[in-house]
C-alpha cells in the first residue's frame, strides 16, 4: 500500500543568531537548532520524533508549519515548498496543518469560552456562521468525548484532561491532513495520559490525519508511532519502522534512551542491566566536532570526533548516522 | 526492630475560600533504617503533602495537620517546638525538592548554601564547611568541585542543579531522605543518572529514603516498598513485586494497564481509567474511587473501605478485593 506522501522535509535548517551588544547588535554564533533534517510522512501515518530538551524537536515541529522560517531547506505539502510562500499564500494551506500544544493551560485563551476556542478556525477560514456555526462546535465536542452543553464554560472550568481534548478539538476543526503533537501528554497525569493517546489514535482512524507527534516519553511514542525518528542536537540520529528501532536500535544514543527508561515490574528491573550516559547534552551553540554524540558515546572510537556520520540506510528503510555501521564511505 | 519513621493516621488539611481541602485523610506508614520505600500517586493525591508534613514544612495557616502522630525514632514530630524541628531538618531528616531552580536560593553560591546546615548543625565554621561543600560537590559528580562551589544556582544546568540539591541533603548524613519527584523536571538519560546516584548514596551512608514519584516504572526500579496514594488515602501498599504482580486494589491495577510497556508487545489500545479523581473538598462518602471503578458494588457507595490485610504483608482498601475476588488481576496478567 502505496500512501501518497502528506508533507516532506528536505534538508532543514534552523539556526537562531546570538547577539551581544544592545544599541549594535553584532552577531557573535548560531545556535544550530534544526541542522540538515530530512524525512516524509505518509496519509494517516504518524512520525513519533524522541529526543532530549533542547535537541531541537520544537523547533523543526513549528518550522514545518512555518511558524518559524526555516534558515534553509524545503518543506513541501500539497506539492508547494511552504518555505517559499508569503504569509498570505500560507494562509489557505494552513486549514490543513495543525497543532496540538504541549501544555493545555496556556495554549488556550482564558477568555475565551470553550465554543470561541474551537471555533475560532471556522470564523477565521470563514467556514461555517450562525446554525451551523454551533452545530458544528457540537458536534467536533462530540467527537473528542466532552459534552456539547460544556461549550459555554471557560477553560479554567475544565480538567487538565478535558483541556487537552479542547485543543485536539480546535485543531481537528478544519478537517486537517496534518496535525503536529507537541507533547501533548507531558502536562497530564498517567491515567489520563491513556484517554488522550486513545483518543488521538481513534481520530487518526477516523479521519486519516497524519501525525507528528513530538515527545520524549519512549514508551509512549512506541505505542502510538508508525515510524519513530530520534534527534540529537538538532540531528537526526536514527529514524526507522518502530518495530524495528525498538527492537534492533542501532545508534548507541538510541539504545542508552532506551535502557534509561524504566519499566514498570520490579521483577524485569532487578535484572535489567542499564547504560548510564555520562555528562549532559553539549551546548549547540559550539556543537562538538565529528559526531555531536562522540563525547558522551560510550562506544566511539578515534574517528568520532572529527568525521561527521552521515544518515545512511541499512536496509529496510532504517537508517541511522553513526560511523560504526557506515560502509559506503570513500 | 522498631521503624526509624511511623507515621500514623496523619490528616493534613487547608483552608481554602471553597472549603476545606482534606490533601492527607488520614494516613499510616512506616520506613525502617536504610530502606527505600515509593510514595506514588497522580497529582493531587497527597503524595507530597503526606511528605512535606513529616518536616512540618506545609505551609500555615492556610495548611494544618489536623491529627495524627509521626514518630522518628521514637519522637512525635509534631510535638517538637520551632526550635526543636529546627534541629532536625537537614540533621536528621533532609529533603530533595523536585525542582531545584526554585527551591534554591538565587542569591547564595552553591557552596554557602551546601556549607550553611553544616554551620548550623555541626558547628563548623565557613571555611570547614566550605571545604566540606567542596567534598560533597565532588561525591555527587560535578566536575571541578573547587570552582563550582562559588557559582551561583543559574550558573548550573538542570541535572547540576538536582546534583547541588542530593549534596546539600547528604551534608549532614541524615537518616532519612525525601525525594520529592526528584527527576520530574529532567530528562531520561539525566534521570537516570541522578536516580543512580541517590541510591548509591543512600546505600553507602545506609540512608532511608521515601521516594515520590508518579512514575510506576522508577517505583519498580528503585523501591522494595510501595505505597499508592488516591484522593488523600493510602488505598493499597505491600512489597513492590507483590504489588506489581498482583495488584489488589483496581486503581493500581488501571494504573498498570494504563502505561504501555517497552518489554511488552504493543497493545493496539491502551486501557485508561476512565473519569477523574474526586473532588477532595467534598469526597464522596463511600469508597474515593467508586466512581471510576469498573467492579464497584453497592456496598462501595455507601462506606469506605478500611485499609485491611489481603494477603500476607499486602494490604488494600476495597470491599472488592477484601471478598478474595480481583477480577482485575486476570485482566492484567
Amino acid at each position: 500500500m502505496a500512501k501518497e506522501v502528506v508533507i516532506e522535509v528536505n534538508n532543514l535548517t534552523k539556526y537562531f543568531p546570538v547577539t551581544r551588544g544592545l544599541f549594535r547588535q553584532k552577531k557573535i554564533a548560531d545556535i544550530k537548532a534544526v541542522d540538515g533534517v530530512s524525512f516524509a510522512i505518509h496519509d494517516g501515518e504518524t512520525l513519533g520524533l524522541v529526543g532530549e530538551s533542547g535537541c531541537g524537536k520544537t523547533t523543526l515541529g513549528k518550522c514545518m508549519l512555518q511558524l518559524y522560517r526555516a534558515t534553509s531547506g524545503e518543506v513541501f505539502f500539497e506539492g508547494k515548498d511552504l518555505c517559499q510562500l508569503s504569509d498570505r499564500e500560507l494562509q489557505p494551506l494552513r486549514q490543513r496543518l495543525q497543532v496540538i500544544f504541549q501544555d493545555p493551560y496556556d495554549s488556550l485563551n482564558p477568555r475565551f469560552t470553550a465554543r470561541d476556542i474551537i471555533g475560532e478556525p471556522l470564523i477565521i477560514h470563514n467556514i461555517a456562521r450562525g446554525k451551523e456555526y454551533r452545530e458544528r462546535v457540537a458536534e467536533l465536542l462530540n467527537l473528542v468525548g466532552l459534552a456539547p452543553y460544556m461549550a459555554d464554560r471557560y477553560p479554567h472550568e475544565f480538567s487538565g484532561g478535558q483541556r487537552q481534548r479542547l485543543g485536539v478539538a480546535r485543531a481537528l476543526a478544519l478537517q486537517p491532513r496534518f496535525i503536529m503533537c507537541d507533547e501533548p501528554l507531558s502536562a497530564l497525569d498517567v491515567s489520563i495520559q491513556a484517554q488522550i493517546v486513545n483518543l488521538l489514535a481513534d481520530l487518526q482512524e477516523k479521519f486519516g490525519v497524519a501525525y507528528l507527534f513530538i515527545s520524549h516519553d519512549l514508551s509512549v511514542v512506541r505505542h502510538i508511532s508508525d515510524r519513530v525518528a530520534v534527534m540529537y542536537l538538532g540531528k537526526i540520529a536514527e529514524i526507522s519502522n518502530r518495530d524495528e528501532i525498538y527492537k534492533n536500535p542501532l545508534h548507541p544514543y538510541t539504545q542508552a534512551l532506551l535502557s534509561a527508561v524504566p519499566i514498570p515490574d520490579p521483577e524485569v528491573e532487578m535484572k535489567r542491566q542499564i547504560i548510564v550516559l555520562q555528562g549532559e547534552v553539549p551546548s549547540p551553540m559550539s556543537p562538538p566536532s565529528g559526531c555531536v554524540f562522540h563525547p558522551r558515546c560510550y562506544r566511539a572510537f578515534a574517528d568520532c570526533s572529527n568525521v561527521t556520520p552521515l544518515l545512511e540506510d541499512v536496509g529496510d528503510g532504517h537508517h541511522v548516522a553513526c560511523l560504526l555501521y557506515e560502509q559506503s564511505r570513500p | 526492630m522498631t521503624a526509624l519513621l511511623e507515621v500514623r493516621n496523619l490528616k493534613t488539611y487547608f483552608n481554602t475560600q471553597d472549603g476545606v481541602v482534606k490533601a492527607v485523610d488520614g494516613v499510616s506508614y512506616d520506613v525502617n533504617r536504610g530502606e527505600t520505600i515509593a510514595l506514588v500517586g497522580e497529582s493531587g493525591c497527597g503524595k507530597t503533602v503526606s511528605a512535606l508534613s513529616i518536616l512540618r514544612l506545609v505551609a500555615e495557616p492556610a495548611g494544618k495537620i489536623e491529627s495524627g502522630e509521626i514518630l522518628f525514632e521514637g519522637t512525635d514530630l509534631l510535638k517538637l517546638s520551632g526550635d526543636e524541628m529546627r534541629k532536625m531538618r537537614g540533621a536528621k531528616i533532609s529533603i530533595i525538592f523536585q525542582e531545584p531552580l526554585t527551591s534554591l536560593n538565587p542569591v547564595l553560591t552553591i557552596g554557602r548554601q551546601i556549607s550553611e546546615g553544616l554551620e548550623f548543625h555541626k558547628n563548623m565554621s565557613l571555611k570547614e564547611g566550605m571545604q566540606e561543600a567542596t567534598r560533597l560537590l565532588k561525591l555527587v559528580g560535578i566536575p571541578h568541585p573547587e570552582r563550582r562551589i562559588y557559582d551561583y544556582p543559574h550558573q548550573f544546568s538542570g541535572g547540576m542543579r538536582q546534583r547541588a540539591m542530593i549534596a546539600i541533603a547528604i551534608a549532614c548524613q541524615p537518616q532519612l531522605i525525601i525525594a520529592d519527584e526528584p527527576t520530574t523536571v529532567v530528562d531520561v538519560t539525566i534521570q537516570a543518572q541522578l536516580l543512580e546516584l541517590i541510591r548509591n548514596i543512600t546505600k553507602e551512608l545506609n540512608t532511608a529514603l521515601i521516594l515520590i514519584t508518579h512514575n510506576l516504572g522508577i517505583v519498580a526500579r528503585y523501591a522494595r516498598r510501595v505505597f499508592v496514594m488516591y484522593a488523600g488515602n493510602i488505598i493499597e501498599h505491600g512489597n513492590a513485586l507483590d504489588v506489581y504482580r498482583y495488584p489488589c486494589h483496581p486503581y493500581t491495577a488501571g494504573l498498570l494497564t494504563s502505561v504501555p510497556r517497552l518489554d511488552e508487545p504493543r497493545k493496539t489500545r491502551l486501557l485508561p481509567i476512565d473519569g477523574q479523581p474526586p473532588d477532595l473538598i467534598a469526597p464522596p462518602i463511600g469508597c474515593s474511587f467508586q466512581a471510576r471503578c469498573a467492579y464497584s458494588m453497592p456496598q462501595c457507595q455507601r462506606e469506605k473501605p478500611p485499609l485491611l490485610e489481603v494477603a500476607p504483608n499486602h494490604y488494600a482498601a476495597c470491599w472488592v478485593s477484601q471478598k478474595e475476588q480481583r477480577p482485575w488481576q486476570k485482566k492484567s496478567s
